[in-house]
């Protein structure tokens, strides 16, 4: 049986999808493929709001896994397993 | 004249006497306006560090050369020596007043003396007239305020006119106000993210990162962070966004809460009336900032004074009772500061001045007498050394190092690395001194960089100003402040955060096991800035600079 990773939802990702979280089954992947299991499971596209024509980390994407920015890490080709948390932030700022 | 007006006016209120101060060329070349030009004029009127309640101290109101043509250009700058921190200080005020007082003629309004009964000061066509305030004495404020006014018996400034500024290049300015348009439009933080959530979209951003200070800076992980983030607010409170004048991004929250409208509450004050006091009530954190709009108070002063108090009174220090999370006495405290009524009198003296004086002076979350905002400094070091080195003290907006070490823009830097931070910070400085000149909003660097600034100049005053001389205009603003703190008393000691920071660990979160390592940074921080060990500026970053 597969463990969960929790995917939270933040910024304009949630006013898109209306809704603050969801779990992916799943032991071990990249980020890159876990977003798009997160994507097909959420029913609608949100991927436009991270990246660059579905490829590269969008400027001021922040994707945290357990509370570190995967751009210090391998950025999209990050792994990440069972019973970690990845918080998802389109572009945002503020002072 | 393009692009100023050429006119700045110097008014005694002791004498009523005024006089126009003469202001060449190359003096608008080399300080722009704003807080840059104000910072000259202080410093020339003040060699000396005046007490800032002196009836001599200048109390400077500033627009710059761009103030009423590009977008979010209705800004204004007030510059003085602070009551709160003794530093020379400069305050940046939205809406519109900045475009209306440069309307009314003036590139400038210096304020000396003191009134011998309340007065406010009427600007019109370049004329400065005093009259009669004391049927205004005693109502709340709806622009500015302060505690240097009120030492001069001056209650308002008002100030109407038609005055356009003279654009010198009109086609070239039309092309890159279209450019503008859509680079901000386009940014999705100007474009979508500010224009929908506010600032406040903050919270959970920061807290995610372990550096949303809770209860006094004793964590950085505030478990009630989503029910007073800005997702929360915008399906709450919310009744639509607000803008300063000419600005398209609108980041301002008009919200409504028990009956009552009001602005706010922006990401520093959901904070600061929030996860600093352990408050997750969003309804009694707007009537707070309220409350602190309304009677001119700081927020973030204030949030962070009342959780310093909050934390003494745990630790025993302090008899009066201020709990964890008191909602309902939230309003009170900010009333009886502004009027100084029982412990609010004591509240009135900012953190610093509080924990001194009930023996706990490290409790107080300061640097200069200026209260830290809402980012916990062990989980950035470039924000750390930004903190330690403002010219006014414990400041997020002198160098926005979030921006980089967080937020990915306009690189993506190590939040906890320390290499390379002192020449970053240096720059930010530089950057924000001169949009604090132009006189523009800071929110603008978002979707634009130097080189767009660049070409506002141009476009509008007609001079040619590289980016590299741009530099030079922020640097030698921040020289002549730095020049203005060390006469005034402050040396490197001074250049320092609460020592927290030093010695105390996070144990959750993902800036936990970290402190701030000022040490790495700020021999570096010094030599980058061509100032000695002791922070004091060497001659030849003097002469370079022509100061």
């Amino acid at each position: 049986m597969a463990g969960t990773i929790t995917v939270r939802f933040y910024a304009l990702l949630r006013r898109r999808l209306r809704t603050p979280a969801l779990e992916v089954e799943a032991d071990a992947l990249t980020v890159r493929e876990l977003l798009l299991l997160a994507e097909k499971k959420a029913g609608q596209p949100f991927l436009d709001e991270l990246l660059d024509a579905g490829t590269g980390l969008l400027e001021g994407t922040m994707i945290l896994v357990n509370g570190e920015n995967i751009r210090l890490k391998q950025k999209l080709e990050t792994q990440v397993g069972a019973g970690d948390t990845v918080d998802l932030f389109s572009p945002a700022g503020g002072g | 004249m393009n692009g100023w007006m050429g006119k700045i006016v110097r008014i005694d209120l002791s004498s009523g006497q005024q006089e126009d101060i003469p202001i060449s060329p190359e003096t608008l070349r080399r300080w722009l306006g704003g807080r840059g030009l104000g910072v000259k004029l202080y410093s020339d009127m003040c060699p000396a560090a005046l007490d800032p309640f002196a009836a001599a101290n200048p109390l400077i109101f500033m627009t710059g050369p761009l103030t009423g043509t590009v977008m979010t250009s209705g800004r204004y700058q007030i510059v003085s020596r602070s009551p709160l921190t003794g530093t020379i200080c400069d305050s940046s005020s939205g809406g519109s007043f900045g475009a209306v007082l440069k309307a009314a003629g003036l590139d400038g309004l210096v304020i000396t003396g003191r009134a011998d009964r309340p007065v406010y000061l009427s600007v019109h066509d370049g004329a400065v007239e005093v009259r009669d305030a004391s049927a205004l004495w005693g109502l709340d404020t709806q622009q500015t305020q302060g505690a240097i006014m009120g030492s001069k018996n001056l209650k308002a400034v008002a100030a109407s006119g038609n005055r356009a500024t003279v654009i010198a290049d009109p086609e070239a300015y039309k092309a890159m106000a279209a450019r503008l348009d859509r680079a901000v439009d386009k940014n999705p933080v100007t474009g979508k993210s500010l224009q929908v959530l506010g600032t406040s979209v903050l919270v959970n951003i920061i807290n995610a990162h372990g550096m949303f200070p809770t209860r006094n800076f004793r964590a950085g992980v505030f478990n009630d962070a989503e029910g007073i983030s800005g997702e929360k607010i915008a399906e709450s409170l919310l009744q639509r966004q607000s803008a300063c004048y000419k600005c398209p991004i609108g980041c301002g929250r008009t919200t409504r809460t028990r009956g009552r409208n009001g602005e706010g509450p922006e990401y520093e004050s959901v904070w600061a009336f929030g996860a600093q006091l352990g408050i997750s009530d969003l309804a009694a954190i707007a009537e707070a900032n309220y409350a602190c709009n309304e009677l001119g108070l700081d927020t973030i002063t204030m949030g962070s004074t009342i959780g310093c108090a909050m934390e003494l009174h745990e630790c025993g220090a302090l008899g009066e009772k201020l709990d964890w999370g008191d909602a309902g006495s939230l309003a009170g405290w900010v009333a009886d500061t502004a009027h100084r009524r029982g412990f609010g009198a004591e509240l009135a003296l900012g953190s610093k001045r509080l924990a001194a004086r009930f023996g706990r002076p490290e409790l107080a979350m300061q640097v200069k007498g200026m209260e830290i905002p809402a980012y916990d400094p062990r989980g950035a070091q470039g924000m750390a050394l930004s903190y330690a080195t403002s010219s006014r003290g414990g400041c997020h907006m002198r160098a926005y190092m979030i921006m980089p070490e967080v937020l990915g823009n306009p690189v993506f830097l190590d939040r906890f690395a320390t290499a390379g931070k002192p020449e970053i910070v240096a720059l930010f400085q530089d950057i924000a001194a001169v949009v604090d000149s132009g006189v523009l909003c800071r929110f603008l660097q978002f979707a634009m960089g130097l080189s767009t600034f660049s070409e506002m100049l141009r476009t509008v005053t007609g001079l040619d100003f590289s980016e590299e001389e741009l530099l030079a205009v922020g640097r030698r603003i921040y020289t002549q402040e730095r020049l203005f703190n060390n006469r005034a008393g402050f040396t490197r000691a001074d250049d320092t955060l609460p020592p927290r920071f030093f010695q105390e660990e996070f144990q959750v979160g993902s800036s936990r096991h970290r402190r701030v390592r000022l040490e790495e940074m700020l021999d570096r921080y010094y030599a980058v800035r061509g100032w000695d060990a002791q922070g004091a500026p060497l001659p030849e970053t003097l002469a370079e600079l022509g100061l």
